[in-house]
C-alpha cells in the first residue's frame, strides 16, 4: 500500500509560488486561507533557501490527536483528511500542528471561525468522489482520477515533490549522493566528493592565452 | 584463611594503582607538552556550520525562534515549524485531560464521603420565628444571573474536554458533534456575560468580602468543618470571602484567556492561544471544583444555607450560629422580622395577600 507523501527541496525551490496559487485555485480554497506556502528562510543573505509546506500528513497526526470530536480520519493511502460535517471547529488542530496547516476560516460566530480547512492531498473528503458537496467543502478530488496533487505536478523545479514515499525518498536520495557531500559537509570540494566519474579535464580551458 | 590473603592484596592494589596514576601524569604531561609543540604550526581552526544541517536547525528553529518571509498573508505563515505545539498536545492529552478527571471526581467522592460522615450540618437552635434580610433582590438577581451562566459554561466546557472519551462511545461521531457544536457555540457566545456578571459582583459584594480580624481564627479552627462548634464570622466568612477572591482573579482569567480564544482574528499566535487555554482549563477545573463545594453546602450540605440567596432572608438563628458577628449588629439594629411579617412581604402565603410595598427589592 502506498503512503502517500510530500516532500519538498530546498535546494531546487525557487520561491515561485505557482504550487501556492495552483492549491488556491484547484481547490477554491476559502478567502483568507492558504493551504499551501513557500517561506523563504534568511531571505536575501548567505544561506537563504525557500521551502513549499502544507500539510505534511503525519503518520500519527496531533491534529487527529487533539480534536474533541474526533473527525480525523487516515485513508489508506495514508492522506490525513477530516469531515467538516463533525468538525467544530474549535481550532484545537491550528495549536497543535507543528506545520500550520489547519486554519480557521473567517465564518461562525463572531465571524472569526468556521469549520476548519486544511490541505487533502488533493483527495477530496469523505463524500462520494466528485460529488457537488465534496468540491464545495474540500475542493478537488485528484487522487481518484489517478492523479497527484496539483501543487507538485506543475512544480517548475520539480522541488515540490509528491506520491509515494518510498518513489519520493529514492527520488531525493539519488538527488543527495549527485550533489555529493559538498552540500552537506562544506570544507569537501565538490570533486572529491562527487560520485560522478571524472571527466579528465585537467589542463584545459575555454581559452588558451 | 580469607584474611591474611586479603592483607597481602591492600599493598599490591596500592602499587598497581600508584602505577597507573603515574603513567596518566605522564601521558597527561606528553599531550601538554605535543600541544605546546604543535600549535604554533597549526593553522587557527574556525567553526565551520554544516549549512544544510543549520538550514534545519533553523526550520525546526532549535537555537532561536526564526521567521521567515512569506507571500501568503496571516498569521504565523513565516513559521514553518511551531514548536510550541507539541507541548501544548501533551499538556491537552496526558496531562489536562486525565488530571482534571481526578480532581472532579476526587471532589465529588470527597463531599459524598464528607455527607456520610458528617450528614447535613442542622441549625442547632432550629427555625426560630424571625428571619433576618440578608440579601437584596438586586443582589439575589446578580448571583443567579453568575450562576446560571457559570454552570452554563461549566457544562458545556466539560463536554468538550471530556467528549471524546466519554460521550463519543455513547453518542455516536455525528450525534456528538451536535451536541459538540451546540456546547462550542453557546460557550463562545455566553462567555463574554461571564465577565459581565463578575463586574457586577465585584462592585456589589467587594466591600463586604475585604478579609477582617476574625478570618485568621476562622481559618486556624478551619471554619467548624472539624467537631460541632461554630465559628463566629461577619457577613461574609473566611471561606465564602477566599471564594469570592478566586472567583475575582481567576474568574478574571478564565475570562480574559476566554477573550483571546474566542477572537482568532485578533492574531496572536498559536503560543499565546495555546497558553490562554492551558490559563483558561486550569483556573476553570480549580473554579469548578471550588463552586461544586460551595453548591454542597447551599443545597445539602448545611440547612438554612440558601434561604438567604433563596428568599432574601435568612433564619435569625442560622445567621446566629454562622455569621454571629454580623446577625447580632442586625438584631440590635432592630433588623429582625417575624416569619409572619416576612411572608406578608413576600406574599408567599396562600392566606396572606401579597403586598407589593417595594421593601423585598430594598431587602429592609
Amino acid at each position: 500500500m502506498a503512503r502517500m507523501k510530500f516532500y519538498c527541496d530546498p535546494e531546487r525551490c525557487i520561491e515561485c509560488n505557482a504550487c501556492v496559487t495552483a492549491c488556491k485555485n484547484e481547490n477554491e480554497v476559502p478567502w483568507g486561507v492558504n493551504r499551501r506556502r513557500v517561506v523563504t528562510i534568511k531571505d536575501g543573505d548567505p544561506g537563504e533557501r525557500s521551502l513549499s509546506v502544507a500539510c505534511m500528513h503525519c503518520s500519527d497526526a496531533p491534529c487527529a490527536t487533539v480534536c474533541p470530536v474526533d473527525c480525523f480520519y487516515t485513508t489508506q493511502d495514508g492522506v490525513v483528511l477530516h469531515d467538516k460535517d463533525i468538525c467544530i471547529g474549535c481550532g484545537y488542530c491550528f495549536y497543535a500542528c507543528p506545520f500550520g496547516a489547519p486554519q480557521f476560516p473567517e465564518d461562525g460566530a463572531f465571524a472569526t471561525r468556521g469549520k476548519m480547512d486544511k490541505c487533502t492531498f488533493c483527495a477530496g473528503g469523505p463524500e462520494a468522489d466528485h460529488s457537488a458537496d465534496e468540491h464545495r467543502k474540500y475542493g478537488s478530488n485528484r487522487l481518484a482520477e489517478g492523479k497527484l496533487p496539483l501543487c507538485a505536478e506543475m512544480c517548475s523545479t520539480k522541488a515540490l515533490l509528491a506520491g509515494d514515499a518510498d518513489v519520493i525518498s529514492d527520488v531525493y536520495r539519488k538527488r543527495i549522493i549527485n550533489r555529493g557531500a559538498a552540500v552537506l559537509a562544506r570544507g569537501v570540494s565538490f570533486q572529491d566528493a562527487s560520485f560522478r566519474a571524472p571527466s579528465n579535464l585537467g589542463g584545459k580551458s575555454s581559452s588558451q592565452e | 584463611m580469607r584474611t591474611p590473603a586479603h592483607h597481602k592484596t591492600v599493598p599490591h592494589a596500592l602499587g598497581v594503582f600508584g602505577i597507573y596514576l603515574l603513567g596518566l601524569c605522564l601521558l597527561l604531561f606528553s599531550t601538554l607538552v605535543d600541544a605546546q609543540e604543535k600549535q604554533p604550526k597549526e593553522l587557527p581552526t574556525v567553526q565551520m556550520m554544516n549549512p544544510a544541517a543549520e538550514f534545519w536547525r533553523d526550520v525546526r528553529q532549535r537555537s532561536a525562534p526564526v521567521s521567515g518571509k512569506t507571500q501568503v498573508g496571516g498569521v504565523e505563515t513565516g513559521v514553518l515549524i511551531n514548536a510550541t505545539g507539541d507541548r501544548w498536545r501533551q499538556f491537552r492529552m496526558s496531562q489536562l485531560i486525565p488530571i482534571s478527571g481526578y480532581i472532579l471526581g476526587g471532589m465529588v467522592i470527597l463531599l459524598v464521603a464528607f455527607y456520610a460522615i458528617r450528614g447535613r450540618v442542622p441549625i442547632e437552635g432550629g427555625m426560630s420565628e424571625h428571619k433576618l434580610p440578608r440579601y437584596t433582590g438586586y443582589e439575589r438577581m446578580i448571583h443567579w444571573f453568575m450562576a446560571s451562566i457559570f454552570i452554563f459554561l461549566a457544562v458545556t466546557g466539560l463536554i468538550l474536554l471530556f467528549g471524546r472519551p466519554l460521550l463519543i462511545p455513547v453518542l455516536g461521531k455525528e450525534g456528538f458533534s451536535i451536541l459538540a457544536s451546540a456546547s462550542k457555540e453557546g460557550h463562545n457566545l455566553m462567555g463574554p456575560l461571564f465577565l459581565l456578571a463578575l463586574v457586577m459582583i465585584i462592585i456589589q459584594f467587594v466591600r463586604r468580602n475585604i478579609y477582617q480580624k476574625g478570618d485568621l481564627s476562622w481559618l486556624i479552627r478551619g471554619g467548624g468543618i472539624i467537631g460541632k462548634k461554630h465559628v463566629p464570622s461577619n457577613f461574609f466568612n473566611m471561606g465564602e470571602k477566599t471564594m469570592f477572591w478566586l472567583l475575582v482573579f481567576v474568574g478574571g482569567l478564565i475570562g480574559v484567556s476566554g477573550l483571546i480564544l474566542v477572537f482568532p482574528v485578533l492574531g496572536l499566535g498559536r503560543e499565546i492561544m495555546a497558553l490562554a487555554h492551558v490559563g483558561h482549563a486550569i483556573g476553570a477545573i480549580l473554579m469548578i471544583t471550588v463552586i461544586i463545594g460551595h453548591i454542597y453546602i447551599g443545597t445539602v450540605g448545611m440547612e438554612g444555607a440558601i434561604e438567604g440567596m433563596k428568599t432574601g432572608y435568612c433564619d435569625l438563628n442560622w445567621a446566629k450560629e454562622h455569621h454571629d458577628l454580623w446577625a447580632s449588629k442586625a438584631e440590635e439594629n432592630g433588623e429582625a422580622l417575624s416569619n409572619q411579617e416576612v411572608a406578608k412581604m413576600r406574599g408567599d402565603r396562600g392566606s396572606v395577600p401579597p403586598v407589593h410595598s417595594g421593601l423585598q427589592e430594598s431587602g429592609k
